[in-house]
């Protein structure tokens, strides 16, 4: 099977921004479940020039690529503030993903990735 | 060796520096009249020094950002971190043996910086993991000699009288340089290019054209991997300290500046997260604002730094700098407001100054007659880089577990520490008299 690069692309490094086209920083990262399902993305928010980012896991459904008018980019479907507040995302320990409800999280094992939060 | 070295590189770039005879390095102080430096040559270290701070702002944390704009993972991102780090740890004794073995440090550092232009291209052109691991480690090796090298030629020029000030014009220019490559890069990151690799490019090839302060890396940077090296580093230094008895004092000015830099090392990493977490709109401009306030007070004061240690001795400055550290931590600890932080990181600039600027002028001091001023550079450095290092590990451990306001309550009690163990071991070590008569009276 091949693919035009113009209809798929790696999404590690992509830098993600918010509805107000506010910078929401870079996908560092992707969680699956058991079963391979994309449950999360990390993405490496804030700081400057790397010095203190946060990494905030954030639902795979808050995502929309190519939205409207930005072909090929991505739009991180949450505001600035509720990233911000959110859990930094560790390695090894449960993890806490932001999802579309906005604020409101649920917290699970991360061997089992995350349940829907609705 | 040193001291000949200098005044090799000193004579030829000062023309009116008398020649010593190597052999005359024992108590050399002794015959060295007070240099009059050329204007032009203190005017070239001052750019050479600005130049490569800038440079060197560019291998902070800001690789990580770069390699993940290539599509890197954390796990490789962290792993070629690491290893530039260990290589940076075991590179500094050997580069301050080479330095002192070398006759001309000026060539050194020319290689020095080749070798760190290569490293910067090779990122910029092959981001792929074996060639930008090679590029961490060649990056590593040069700035491990290169430093120093600033320091040496330095004290060449000048020679010991002089080189409190001379010190602290490379720290004034040293953070002006630093300072304009972080206000680029940002600016440079500021504008959407896609893909993605675009401002990260421009960001290493403006850089290509950095220092104490270089930002200490993230958490990646010290898994245990560093911790076990740090180890075995330490090893070697304590191997290599008692190799050299005639300079216990450089073991010691190790232990103290390496804790202290166990303190200082997490404590802008931690707050900026903080800052990130707590500030909407402003977070960016205040993180910035957090980086390039001290750089703006360490260009402001250092001169004058260099200045009181020539004449009120190195002990009373060294404490004071040692001092601020606990201060800061638990100011940090209290602060919430974003903006008062900005305000509590100008001691962050003091610390800064007074270390960039009496480190140095320590190190020359206690190896005054030992021809051992690169070694003890790199002792001292390789303390600096083990406290560095574990510092990131520990604070967020502490963060973790117990909240970023114990770690801030942990840094300053290990700062206070510090103190302590300095005020303890260290002695004054100018040599009062004699530097407050060469204290050259017409500078500005």
């Amino acid at each position: 099977m091949v693919l035009d690069d113009q209809e798929v692309s790696g999404i590690v490094g992509k830098s993600v921004r918010s509805n107000a086209d506010e910078d929401m920083g870079r996908i560092v990262d992707i969680i699956v479940n058991q079963d391979g399902h994309v449950r999360a993305a990390i993405i490496d928010f804030g700081g400057f020039l790397g010095i203190g980012t946060r990494k905030i896991a954030v639902d795979w459904r808050v995502l929309k690529f190519s939205p409207a008018g930005k072909p090929g980019g991505i739009t991180l479907e949450l505001t600035r503030n509720q990233v911000r507040v959110a859990p930094e995302y560790k390695r090894g320990e449960p993890l806490v993903v932001l999802g579309p409800a906005g604020p409101e999280r649920t917290t699970t094992p991360s061997t089992d990735a995350a349940t829907p939060e609705r | 060796m040193t001291p000949a070295n200098p005044t090799d590189a000193g004579s030829k770039a000062a023309g009116t520096n008398p020649t010593i005879p190597r052999a005359a390095r024992r108590g050399r102080h002794l015959l060295e009249p007070p240099i009059g430096a050329s204007r032009r040559s203190q005017r070239a270290l001052d750019w050479f020094t600005f130049f490569v701070a800038d440079v060197q702002t560019g291998f902070g944390p800001f690789i990580s950002v770069y390699l993940t704009t290539h599509q890197w993972t954390q796990v490789d991102i962290g792993l070629v971190l690491t290893a530039g780090g260990l290589a940076a740890l075991a590179f500094q004794m050997p580069g301050g043996l080479i330095l002192d073995a070398v006759r001309s440090e000026r060539r050194v550092a020319a290689f020095a910086m080749i070798g760190i232009s290569v490293s910067a291209l090779v990122l910029a052109l092959w981001p792929i993991f074996p060639a930008v691991l090679g590029a961490q480690i060649l990056h590593a090796a040069a700035s491990c000699v290169l430093n120093p090298a600033i320091a040496a030629i330095s004290l060449g020029l000048v020679g010991h009288a002089a080189v409190g000030e001379r010190f602290g014009r490379n720290a004034r220019f040293a953070s002006i340089g630093s300072g304009l490559a972080a206000a680029g890069m940002g600016a440079t990151g500021y504008f959407p290019v896609e893909p993605g690799g675009l401002p990260g490019h421009r960001a290493i090839d403006r850089s290509h054209a950095h220092r104490p302060r270089a930002y200490p890396g993230q958490p990646d940077r010290s898994g245990p991997g560093s911790r076990r090296a740090g180890t075995r580093a330490h090893r070697h230094h304590v191997r290599c300290a008692a190799h050299a008895p005639d300079q216990p004092l450089a073991g010691d000015l190790c232990r103290c500046v390496g804790i202290f830099q166990l303190a200082n090392a997490a404590m802008l990493p931690l707050m900026a997260s903080i800052v990130t977490m707590r500030s909407s709109t402003w977070a960016t401009t205040l993180v910035a604002a957090c980086i390039v306030v001290p750089q703006l007070a360490v260009a402001a004061i250092s001169p004058t730094v260099g200045r009181w240690a020539q004449r009120f001795g190195r002990r009373p400055i060294l404490l004071l700098g040692f001092g601020a550290m606990p201060v800061r931590g638990l100011l940090f600890m209290v602060v919430t407001d974003p903006q008062l932080l900005v305000a509590v990181q100008l001691l962050d600039g003091i610390c800064a100054a007074v270390f960039g600027v009496l480190v140095p002028l320590t190190i020359a001091d206690i190896t005054r007659d030992t021809g051992r001023f690169n070694l003890a550079q790199g002792i001292v450095g390789t303390g600096i880089g083990i406290g560095a290092s574990l510092s990131t590990t520990l604070a967020g451990l502490i963060s973790d577990r117990l909240g970023s306001s114990v770690a801030f309550l942990g840094l300053a009690c290990i700062g206070a520490a510090g103190f302590l163990l300095f005020w303890l071991l260290m002695p004054e070590t100018a040599e009062r008299k004699d530097d407050r008569k060469l204290l050259p009276s017409g500078r500005k």
